[in-house]
């Protein structure tokens, strides 16, 4: 259906089904936002022997999130005296809008995405690197010593592990021959490229969480050192905007997992009876799942160990996937 | 005429061109580098009404990085409330007026007879992978003499940022 909307001819009517659709996907991925913050509190309570919240809405919680939003759309939306006012009111926006943009190129089932772009993957990565800008704006803007050291934290570390996350996709791209995910997903028929490729999915597995700032890389907002990091001075609905983008990412990061190594809405064998989407939500799941597995587990890494890991060890290890994947696909060709 | 791509054309020309005059009119670093963002990221808009998707994601690709880089440059060697003060004399500015009236004028008349006899209109397809081919077969040479050039550029900027282990490092200027 979208497929043909895509190809139509512009006219105001599309206009507003576009519009429309794009709500409708706010409104779905703020859901998810909403459940994803309710499940990490869950699994982390149970995997630290606790309950998680179990008060409001249940004994599973199920209204927690949607109370902590309403406290925060209540609560005084604060701008220091000495800050920048402009960029601090700017930062928020510049820091979500990116995030929401990137679910667009995502396909979740072969006939549900939004747009079919033919470089879809680097796309993806290339608009998800502006919200490190929204990042050091609000960081600056705050005029607050932390903030700043969290800001400055965010870019170095998106602009360390930007290169094995570009670095360690190229093999599957050597392999499918696209930088397309509909393809990409299409060349997965005959084996997930978790299988063809497991170094790539090793590096660009600690690469994403990196980038998402998650816990064990979540020095841009260390606790125990920078008070809250790059958003100490917001408050209200400009932090949960903050919050939201880091959250729409987590998404759209578990998606892309799912789209580039476990073959996106494509079936196990003789499994085929399933529903795509529900083969896509299963897998999402998964990589949800392990992401929070990751935040409990993991302590957090310096910010020396930080660099010297992304550079010493991820780079040179997704340049040797390459080099490999590069010989092997040759050898193969050749015989 | 009032096509959608015009629409989309004009509101991506509008924003790089305020882009560009904002960084020309605000005093504080930062603000300049976020009105460059704009700027960069109209133009990757203005690619991909040119159908050249790629061009347009590594566009952003590299510049937010660049750009990133550039604002903690900004933040790091100026302070926190330094402004650029504007500075210029009469007569002046009535110079650089007239010279970027001329520079107008000489782009309009170069650019808007301009002809490019009509080639084959296939650039849009597949352009990553004509991008790539062009690159590495008929460009090959040059398209690795660049990449040794930037290998030099890194080398001499890490060999001009290291500290002497022996000296002091207050001899550096």
């Amino acid at each position: 259906m979208i497929q043909d909307l895509l190809y139509s001819s512009p006219s105001l009517a599309n206009f507003g089904i576009f519009f429309l659709l794009a709500t409708v996907f706010l409104f779905v991925i703020l859901g998810f936002v909403t459940y994803a913050i309710l499940a990490e509190r869950k699994v982390m309570g149970f995997m630290q022997l606790r309950h998680g919240p179990n008060q409001v809405g249940g004994r599973w919680g199920l209204l927690q999130t949607v109370a902590d939003v309403l406290k925060l759309l209540l609560k005084e939306d604060t701008i220091p005296k000495l800050a920048d006012r402009p960029l601090f009111i700017l930062a928020p926006a510049i820091a979500f809008a990116p995030a929401f943009m990137v679910v667009a190129t995502i396909p979740f089932t072969d006939s549900l995405q939004f747009a079919d772009i033919g470089v879809g993957l680097l796309y993806y990565i290339a608009v998800s690197g502006l919200t490190t800008i929204g990042i050091v704006t609000g960081s600056w803007a705050s005029n607050n010593k932390y903030s700043l050291l969290g800001g400055m934290r965010a870019a170095a570390q998106m602009i360390s592990y930007e290169i094995p996350l570009v670095m360690s996709v190229l093999g599957i791209i050597l392999l499918s021959g696209s930088l397309n995910l509909n393809e990409i997903v299409e060349a997965q028929k005959d084996g997930w490229f978790i299988i063809l490729q497991p170094i790539a999915f090793i590096v660009f597995l600690i690469a994403s969480v990196a980038e998402l700032n998650r816990a064990p890389f979540d020095l841009p907002e260390a606790e125990s050192e920078l008070v809250a990091g790059f958003h100490v001075e917001y408050s209200g609905f400009r932090w949960a905007f903050f919050m939201l983008a880091e959250y729409v990412y987590f998404f759209a990061m578990a998606s892309l997992i799912t789209v580039l190594f476990l073959g996106g809405w494509l079936p196990l064998p003789f499994l085929g009876f399933i529903p795509g989407a529900v083969w896509f939500a299963l897998k999402f799941s998964v990589v949800v799942f392990l992401l929070i597995w990751f935040r409990v587990t993991f302590p957090r890494v310096r910010a020396d160990q930080l660099m010297e890991f992304g550079w010493k060890v991820l780079l040179p290890v997704a340049l040797a996937n390459i080099f490999l994947t590069a010989l092997l696909k040759e050898l193969l060709n050749a015989f | 005429m009032l096509s959608g791509e015009f629409i989309a054309f004009i509101a991506l020309a509008l924003a790089a061109i305020m882009g560009g005059v904002l960084l020309l009119n605000l005093t504080k670093v930062v603000h300049m580098v976020v009105a460059i963002v704009f700027t960069f990221v109209s133009i990757a808009g203005i690619y991909v009404l040119l159908s050249a998707e790629f061009l347009a994601a590594v566009q952003i690709l590299i510049y937010s990085g660049a750009i990133t880089i550039i604002m903690l440059f900004g933040i790091m060697l100026t302070k926190h409330n330094d402004e650029s003060e504007a500075k210029g004399i009469g007569w002046r500015k009535v110079f650089m007026f007239l010279g970027v009236l001329a520079f107008g004028a000489a782009v309009y008349i170069g650019i808007y007879d301009l002809d490019f006899a009509s080639e084959p209109s296939e650039l849009h397809v597949k352009n990553t992978e004509q991008i790539g081919l062009a690159l590495y077969s008929d460009y090959i040479i040059p398209f690795e003499l660049t990449s040794v050039v930037l290998l030099v550029a890194l080398v001499g900027a890490i060999i001009l940022a290291r500290k002497d282990d022996g000296g002091k490092g207050e001899d550096k200027k």
